[in-house]
């Protein structure tokens, strides 16, 4: 009756786990693996704190099973500051003074890690930008973030 | 400098409410009241209980077996005692092995719920303003309060403008939900959570549990933003009670439907404003405020007496006469959301104030500054204004938009509004700093809750009294048990009020060192190397060489501060009926939005915002700025979008994040901000608060703005498409 176990790379390691097929990639990671950097927010795919990398692709861990994510790499927040883009992201956001409460803010992270990571290239501060709205902020009004996100930018990072 | 608390939040391993375990934890969940006010006819939780994984199952029964007497306050049981008072209301709960387990014993209890009569809707209970408040069974709160000839003057008007204005429900949608991790130890009961008051949560828990305060630790996490939701308790009583039932840790923790029925914020009002105008000037104001309270108890309403102010506005009359009415409905108990009702005061002030002013040819900002209060002013009930930033403001403002007029694209409009807040600086607090011979410590209850005011406001303080550097003073986290008494992070009140219990104990330090070091007069703080040093006149020592032998056992000297102030001044013979609040410490706001509106869908656009923020003493210019653009991102919320939609019954139509729409990055505007220094306040170097004001002007600016560009005057907040739209006829 029981699924195959699941394995996955997280963080650069390899993890094999039961497969339980109702189970969210959020829930595996913060609750099974203890990695509670990626946050709990809305669970329906409206907020963005939840998300993490899937092979280098800025993903929502909410509303992702865990079996989707078979035999793929996953990055969280945990992990980010690993990748030279994830650093320079990290340096950027409190330099900006890019965040305030701090629940959205390993979302904002990862998920501009993976943009600027893209395999097509720097893109522009506006692109990129308008990539990041489904990432919600209820504290800086955003701006702080993209002032973070304009510097980025200009760096090439 | 970059804050503190950046590198765990960056890194991922700042501790928020939704991310507590302990060893062995049991998930708790609630049974929320499926329908709106009723009497339970039937409440059965031994399915929950055979439910596999559910190690307990908690009802008004088990309540009263478990807690020493019974239950604590009989208003507010925590299970309802067999009526349900608002859709939502808890009443059971259940703790599991898993979520899914104790949410599976929640769908198993058996419950029937005989469905009272329809609850009433606000302009039901109230639908024309009456004669006789003692009449109506809902109301729960009454206020009035006038000054002056009102009535001659309204005789005498060269202009009598009446207007009703409507502002609706709206929720603080702090990203992170309520979540909190109980415990009993020691017989003490435990509590770790989300919350802008440990203190606060400890008070009402105990008050909801029968238990004595002492006999409740509260710790604060970190906050994953609270904007007024995450005051008093919500969750915490429920966890503690199935902890002490399970006789293990049980986590408990909201999701987002249930975050948004439950969370208790501002709902809707009607505002009718009637103003007299002679000789170019307002002379006369009445004000009817009727104000939801949802499913509130009576007494225990804080805005009404409070908010009713606002509505006045920074400025002067002749004559007022103010009433507010607060009723009870089926929806969800009303609760504070960031600089409760303000925005919407101002939002029907400040448009009824353009209104005026252009029935009658003047320009709206030279009518503010025409009425607007100077130092030395006295307010509507009493009370002296002190250093205000508001003329300074309007002129600034005015500066700011002939240089936008002459950039403008043709069809914006350009709106101006104002408003006032008063830092809570009554509510008290104590702080205990511990200089140690490297770093100094401050010990705290209270947790950052996103602003900056605990990790830089207190810091900074203790750096400008001490002279020390801020890396060299840490803040101490600690539990209600061992941490000074403190009211909480509400009411911008934390740099304000709890910083100069902060800036007192440095002065006791800095006196007592310098006693100590046989140097009277001026003492401060200094670094050579790791070690503190006491410099007051020739003196140059390291502290430590001053400590006694406990002292440097200890490890430290605690000098404990303490602030407990309070408003003062309000005129009693104002005041006719019900309870109003001194205002302390008044603040100005004045903003500007550009708006352009589309001509045929009436969607309204902000194009550029500027906010003038009256701070008194800017003690971290970065936070500030983050202060001031978030509340104005967040006020373009509650202008175009936010809104609760409510059912008849209670129910919330809207309890996630599609249909309850927030602001995108890409909905924002540029955002000038200046901020105006020198108009000090009472908080420590004149700073007054600011996690407020600057939402407040914000609906009432666009309003303005768009009824410049279009001549629309929109009569109800929020101004969605839908809304433009209609006010334009363009359906």
């Amino acid at each position: 009756m029981s699924d195959p176990p699941l394995r996955l790379t997280v963080n650069g390691d390899a993890v094999t786990t039961p497969a339980d097929g109702s189970e969210r990639l959020l829930d595996l990671l913060r609750w099974r693996l203890g990695l509670r950097g990626t946050k709990e927010g809305c669970r329906t795919g409206g907020c963005g704190a939840c998300t993490v990398l899937v092979d280098g692709r800025p993903t929502l861990s909410c509303i992702l099973l865990a079996r989707e994510v078979d035999g793929c790499a996953v990055t969280t927040v945990e992990g980010i500051a690993a990748l030279p883009e994830g650093a320079r992201v990290r340096a950027a956001f409190a330099e900006a003074n890019a965040l305030q409460c701090g629940y959205c803010t390993p979302g904002f992270v990862v998920a501009l890690t993976g943009l600027l990571r893209e395999p097509d290239g720097p893109r522009t501060a506006a692109a990129l930008w308008e990539d990041l709205q489904g990432n919600l902020c209820r504290c800086t009004g955003y701006l702080a973030i993209r002032r973070a996100v304009e510097r980025l930018a200009a760096e090439g990072a | 400098m970059i804050r503190p608390d950046a590198g765990a939040k960056l890194d991922g391993t700042a501790e928020y409410g939704t991310d507590l375990a302990a060893p062995g934890m049991l998930w708790g969940a609630l049974l929320l009241a499926p329908v709106g006010p009723g009497r339970i006819r039937r409440l059965d939780l031994a399915p929950a209980r055979r439910t596999p994984g559910v190690a307990v199952a908690l009802g008004p029964d088990e309540l009263r077996a478990l807690l020493p007497t019974g239950g604590g306050d009989p208003e507010r049981p925590l299970f309802g005692n067999g009526s349900v008072v608002y859709r939502g209301q808890p009443l059971a709960a259940v703790a599991a092995e898993s979520l899914e387990a104790a949410q599976a014993g929640i769908a198993a209890i058996r419950l029937e719920v005989e469905e009272g009569p329809k609850a009433r809707s606000l302009e039901e209970i109230v639908p024309e303003w009456p004669t006789d408040v003692g009449g109506i069974p809902e109301v729960t709160a009454h206020v009035r309060a006038h000054h002056g000839p009102l009535e001659a003057r309204f005789r005498s008007a060269e202009l009598l403008l009446e207007e009703t204005y409507r502002t609706s429900g709206i929720a603080q949608v702090a990203l992170e939900p309520h979540a909190c991790l109980a415990e009993i130890r020691d017989g003490l009961w435990w509590v770790r959570t989300s919350t802008q008051t440990p203190f606060g949560v400890r008070e009402d828990a105990a008050a909801l549990l029968g238990l004595p305060e002492a006999q409740i630790v509260v710790e604060g996490s970190w906050v994953g933003g609270g904007f007024g939701g995450k005051g008093s308790s919500l969750l915490e009583p429920y966890a503690l009670v199935l902890a002490a039932a399970a006789g293990r840790p049980v986590k408990l923790a909201l999701r987002y439907r249930e975050e948004f029925q439950l969370a208790r914020s501002t709902l809707p009002m009607v505002i009718r404003l009637t103003t007299a105008v002679e000789g170019g000037r307002m002379t006369a104001r009445r004000v009817r405020m009727l104000l939801d309270t949802g499913a509130s108890l009576p007494g225990r309403d804080f805005a009404t007496g409070y908010c009713i102010g606002f509505l006045l506005g920074p400025y002067r009359y002749d004559a007022f006469e103010v009433e507010g009415i607060a009723v009870r409905t089926a929806k969800t108990p009303f609760g504070p959301h960031r600089a409760p009702l303000a925005p919407q005061c101002a939002f029907a002030a400040e448009s009824h104030l353009d209104s005026l002013a252009r029935r009658i040819g003047q320009d709206p900002l030279e009518f503010r500054q025409r009425h607007a209060w100077r130092e030395g002013d006295t307010t509507m009930f009493g009370q002296r204004v002190g250093p205000l930033g508001l003329q300074e403001g309007l002129a600034r403002a005015a500066a700011t938009r002939d240089r936008w007029r002459r950039d403008a694209r043709p069809g914006v409009g350009i709106g101006v509004g104002a408003g006032f807040w008063s830092t809570s600086t009554g509510a008290g607090g104590e702080a205990r700093l511990v200089l140690e011979p490297t770093r100094l410590r401050i010990e705290e209850g209270e947790r950052e809750i996103g602003s900056g005011s605990v990790v830089r406001g207190l810091v900074a303080v203790a750096e400008r009294t001490l002279g020390l550097p801020p890396e060299r003073i840490a803040i101490d986290y600690r539990t209600t048990r061992d941490a000074p008494y403190d009211a909480g992070v509400f009411g911008s009140r934390t740099v304000g009020a709890l910083g100069q219990a902060v800036q007192k104990a440095g002065e006791a330090m800095l006196r007592e060192l310098a006693r100590r070091a046989g140097a009277p007069g001026p003492a401060r703080l200094e670094m050579d190397g790791d070690r503190v040093l006491l410099v007051a006149g020739s003196v140059r020592r390291p502290v430590e060489a001053l400590f006694t032998d406990a002292e440097r056992r200890a490890g430290g000297i605690p000098f404990l501060g303490k602030h407990y102030g309070g408003g003062a001044g309000l005129d009693p013979s104002r005041i006719d009926v019900g309870e109003f609040y001194p205002y302390t410490d008044f603040t100005a706001s004045v903003h500007l939005a550009e708006v352009r509106v589309d001509p045929e869908t009436g969607r309204p656009e902000v194009l550029r915002c500027a906010a003038f923020a009256d701070v008194g003493r800017a003690l971290d210019p970065e936070m500030v700025r983050g202060q001031v653009e978030g509340a104005v991102v967040m006020g373009l919320g509650e202008a175009l979008s936010e809104e609760t939609l409510w059912g008849d019954d209670g129910q919330l139509l809207n309890p996630n994040l599609l249909d309850y729409r927030l602001p995108t990055a890409t909905d924002v505007p540029e955002i000038e901000v200046e901020v105006l220094e020198g108009f000090l306040g009472a908080g420590p170097f004149g700073a007054k608060g600011l996690g407020e004001p600057p939402i407040i002007p914000v609906p009432a600016a666009v309003a303005n703005a768009i009824a410049d560009a279009t001549g629309a005057r929109l009569a109800e907040m929020p101004m969605t498409p839908e809304r433009v739209a209609r006010a334009l006829k363009l359906v």
